[in-house]
C-alpha cells in the first residue's frame, strides 16, 4: 500500500506544480495583454500556453511582420515544450536506460495536433516546417495536377494516333512524368525517416556517453539540445550517402521535368488564346541580351576609337603644318587607283 | 549512472521561465522597430543595371594607399558586411583607415536571365574595378571576395591580375569535391540544364529552402526555440529579427550563370581540376602570382573549411597566407570575436603589402 502511494506521488505532486503554472501563465500574459478569455481546463496545459499564446497573436493584436515570427516560433518551439511536458509527466518514471528515454523523447514529437502522417518522423516535420515558398509552390501545384494525373493514368501506355496524337501523346508524357515524381518522392521520404530512426539511435549513444560522472544532463534544454545534435549527425550522415546524392538527384530532375510538362500545357493554352508565352518571351530575352552585351562591348571599345581618331587627326595637322606630305594622301593613293583598277577588266572584255 | 538528472521542480522552473519569456513577448514583438540594416554611410560612385558600386564613408579619411574592394556573392545581400553598428566589418576597416568600396549585385529579375559568369566576371567586376581604381584615382586595388564572391574574384584574378595589387578571399570554396560539402554533393545528381531551362532564373526561395534542409532540425527548430530566451529582450530580438531578415532577403539568380557555376564548379570542380574557361578564356589558379589572403571559418557548414584550405596547394603566388577563423560562415562577419580578430588581420596583411 505504502509502495502503491509512493508511485502516484510523483504524479499528484505534478498536477499540483502544473496547475501553479497554469495560475502563474495565466496572471503573467493578464499582465502583459490584458484581459484574456478563460481558459478551459485542458489536460496537457504546457502545450495549451504555446496554443493560447499564437492564438494571442492571430486575434489580430499584433501586426503582419510579427506573425510570421510568431510561426516560425512556434513550429520550433512546439517540440520543446512538448518534451518538456514529457520529462515532468514520465522523468520519475523512466529509468536510467538510455532506450527508454530515447522512447519518451520520440513519444514527445508525436504531440497532439502533430500530422498522423509524421509521427516518430521528427526530421520529416523539420523539412515540412521549412515551408519555403519554392517548395510549398510545387506541392500545391502537384495537389492541383493529381485529379487530372489519376484520370489519365490508365491512358499512360495506350499508343497514340490520330488528329490529336501530339496532344495525346503530351499528356501521356505529363502522367508519366508525375507518376516519376511520386515515385522519387517516396524514395526521398523513406532516407528522410531512415534518417529520424537512426536519429533515435544516435540519441540513446549519445545518451549513454553522458551517463560519465560530471557529464549528466540537468535541464530539459540541455536534453532537447542533445536530441537536436544527434538528429543533424542522424541526418548529415544519410544525406552525405551516395544513395542520398543519387535519391535528391533524382528528385529534382522528377520535379522540373514534371514543371516543365505543365509550362508545355500552359503554352499551349497560352498559344490558343493569343497570349504571349514564356518560350517566346525567353527568346526574345535572349535577343535583347546579345544586343545589350554588344553595345557595351562596343561603348568600351568606342572611347578608344575616338582618342584614336583624334590622335591621328591631330598629327596630320602636324604633318601638314609642317609642309611635310601626310601619311592621309598616302593613304588616299589606293582610293585613285581603285578606279584604274576596277577599269582594267572592262578593257579586257 | 543515470544519464538524465532533471528535477522535475527544475523542469517546472525552465518551462515557467519560458512562459513567462513568452508573456513578455506580447510587449516586445509590438514594440520592436521595423529592423533596418547598414551602419555606416554610403555614395554610388558606379552604377551599371542593377549593379552599384558603394564607396563606404569614414569618420576619418582613408590611410591605405589602395582602396578595398569588396565583391559578395550572389546569393544573399551584401549588406551582411556593415549589418549594425557594433557587427560592421566594414566599420571596423574604415577606423582602421582603409578605403572600402562594395559591388552590389542587387536582384536579377527576367531581364537578367541570361546573364553569363563571363558577364559577371569579364563584364562587371572588371568594370567595377576600373570604376574603383579611377575613383581612388589608383591603377591598382585591392579586391575582397566572399563566399562565391571569393570564387568569382579568383576567375577574375587569373584573368586580370595586372588590375589587382592583393587578392583577400574569405569563406571561400575552391575544392568542391570535398567529403563534407553537402551542397555540392547534392548538386552532382542533378541535371543542371533541365533544371535552369524549367526555372528560367533560380528562385530564392528555392535556394533558402535548399539552404535550411542542410541542417534542418537546428536551423529550422532549435534556432527558434533558442529565441524564446530574448523574447523579453527588445534588443536582441531586434538583433535577432535583423539576422533573419539578412538570410531570407536573398536575389534570385541569374539562370545561365547558375547553370555555369554549377556545372563547371559544384560538378566540374574546375578551379582545382582545371579546364575551366570564363568567356572563353582560361582560368588558371596557378597564374595567380599576387599575394592572397585565405580566411574560412571553422565550423563553416556551407562552405566546409576543407573546400576553402586547399587553395594554397593549388595558387601560383608565392606569397600565400591562410588564416582560419573559430566560428562559422556567418559568425565570421558578426560574432565579436570576428569584431576583433577579423578586420585587424586584413589590414595588417594589407599594409604589408600595399604600395
Amino acid at each position: 500500500m505504502a509502495k502503491g502511494q509512493d508511485q502516484t506521488r510523483p504524479q499528484n505532486d505534478w498536477q499540483a506544480m502544473s496547475q501553479q503554472y497554469w495560475n502563474a501563465w495565466n496572471d503573467a500574459t493578464r499582465k502583459a495583454f490584458g484581459a484574456l478569455p478563460e481558459a478551459a481546463a485542458n489536460k496537457t496545459p504546457w502545450h495549451e500556453g504555446l496554443e493560447q499564446w499564437s492564438r494571442m497573436f492571430d486575434a489580430g493584436r499584433a501586426q503582419t511582420v510579427q506573425t510570421e515570427t510568431v510561426e516560425r516560433l512556434l513550429a520550433g518551439a512546439r517540440s520543446y515544450f512538448s518534451l518538456l511536458q514529457t520529462l515532468a509527466e514520465k522523468g520519475a518514471h523512466v529509468n536510467a536506460d538510455p532506450q527508454a528515454w530515447a522512447d519518451a523523447v520520440r513519444e514527445s514529437f508525436n504531440f497532439p495536433g502533430a500530422d498522423a502522417a509524421l509521427l516518430d518522423n521528427p526530421l520529416a516535420r523539420a523539412l515540412r516546417e521549412l515551408a519555403g515558398q519554392g517548395s510549398k509552390g510545387f506541392e500545391q501545384m502537384m495537389e492541383a495536377v493529381q485529379p487530372a494525373m489519376r484520370e489519365m493514368h490508365a491512358l499512360l501506355d495506350l499508343p497514340a494516333f490520330g488528329y490529336a496524337r501530339e496532344h495525346q501523346e503530351h499528356y501521356q508524357r505529363m502522367g508519366k512524368a508525375w507518376l516519376d515524381c511520386q515515385h522519387e518522392t517516396n524514395r526521398y521520404n523513406a532516407l528522410i525517416a531512415r534518417a529520424s530512426r537512426r536519429a533515435f539511435e544516435v540519441f540513446e549513444d549519445k545518451l549513454a556517453e553522458r551517463g560519465e560522472p560530471g557529464r549528466q544532463i540537468d535541464s530539459a534544454r540541455g536534453l532537447y539540445d542533445l536530441w537536436v545534435d544527434a538528429a543533424e549527425d542522424a541526418y548529415a550522415e544519410i544525406a552525405l550517402s551516395a544513395e542520398f546524392r543519387e535519391v535528391y538527384g533524382a528528385l529534382v530532375n522528377a520535379q522540373m521535368r514534371v514543371r516543365q510538362n505543365v509550362q508545355k500545357e500552359v503554352e499551349r493554352v497560352a498559344t490558343d488564346l493569343g497570349m504571349p508565352t514564356r518560350t517566346e518571351i525567353d527568346s526574345m530575352g535572349k535577343r535583347l541580351h546579345a544586343l545589350h552585351r554588344d553595345a557595351k562591348n562596343h561603348a568600351e571599345v568606342l572611347p578608344g576609337l575616338v582618342a584614336e581618331v583624334a590622335a591621328l587627326r591631330a598629327e596630320v595637322e602636324r604633318m601638314k603644318a609642317a609642309g611635310k606630305p601626310a601619311a592621309p594622301q598616302a593613304a588616299r593613293a589606293p582610293k585613285k587607283a581603285a578606279p584604274r583598277k576596277s577599269a582594267k577588266p572592262a578593257a579586257r572584255e | 549512472m543515470e544519464p538524465i538528472r532533471i528535477d522535475p521542480k527544475r523542469a517546472l522552473d525552465e518551462a515557467m521561465r519560458a512562459q513567462q519569456k513568452l508573456a513578455a513577448s506580447f510587449k516586445t514583438l509590438r514594440e520592436v522597430e521595423d529592423v533596418d540594416y547598414g551602419a555606416t554611410d554610403k555614395e554610388a560612385i558606379y552604377t551599371e543595371d542593377k549593379v552599384v558600386v558603394y564607396r563606404y564613408k569614414g569618420k576619418n579619411k582613408p590611410t591605405a594607399k589602395a582602396p578595398l574592394l569588396i565583391c559578395y556573392a550572389l546569393v544573399n545581400r551584401p549588406y551582411m558586411v556593415d549589418l549594425q553598428d557594433d557587427r560592421s566589418l566594414v566599420k571596423n576597416l574604415l577606423a582602421l583607415g582603409e578605403d572600402v568600396y562594395i559591388i552590389d549585385w542587387g536582384y536579377p529579375d527576367g531581364a537578367d536571365r541570361w546573364l553569363t559568369l563571363d558577364d559577371y566576371i569579364n563584364g562587371y567586376i572588371r568594370r567595377c574595378v576600373d570604376a574603383v581604381a579611377k575613383h581612388a584615382g589608383v591603377k591598382k586595388i585591392n579586391l575582397l571576395g566572399i563566399c562565391q564572391g571569393g570564387a568569382f574574384s579568383l576567375c577574375f584574378t587569373s584573368l586580370h591580375q595586372e588590375k589587382l595589387q592583393n587578392l583577400i578571399t574569405m569563406v571561400t570554396p575552391v575544392d568542391f569535391h570535398t567529403k563534407e560539402n553537402m551542397l555540392s554533393h547534392w548538386t552532382r545528381g542533378m541535371d543542371v540544364d533541365l533544371f535552369v531551362d524549367t526555372l528560367g532564373n533560380v528562385p530564392a526561395d528555392l535556394m533558402n529552402w535548399c539552404y535550411l534542409t542542410l541542417k534542418p532540425v537546428r536551423l529550422n527548430q532549435q534556432k527558434y526555440v533558442a529565441m524564446l530566451d530574448i523574447l523579453d529582450d527588445k534588443v536582441e530580438l531586434e538583433n535577432f529579427l535583423r539576422m533573419e531578415k539578412w538570410i531570407f532577403d536573398s536575389p534570385d539568380q541569374a539562370g545561365e550563370a547558375f547553370r555555369e557555376f554549377i556545372r563547371d564548379f559544384y560538378q566540374g570542380n574546375k578551379l582545382v581540376k582545371g579546364g575551366l574557361e570564363i568567356g572563353g578564356k582560361p582560368v588558371s589558379l596557378k597564374s595567380i602570382t599576387i599575394p592572397v589572403l585565405n580566411i574560412f571559418a571553422e565550423q563553416d557548414h556551407l562552405v566546409p573549411p576543407s573546400a576553402s584550405r586547399p587553395l594554397g596547394e593549388h595558387i601560383g603566388t608565392k606569397d600565400y597566407t591562410q588564416l582560419a577563423f573559430k566560428g562559422g560562415h556567418i559568425g565570421i562577419y558578426v560574432s565579436g570575436r570576428a569584431q576583433r580578430e577579423v578586420p585587424p588581420a586584413i589590414h595588417e596583411w594589407l599594409a604589408r603589402r600595399t604600395r
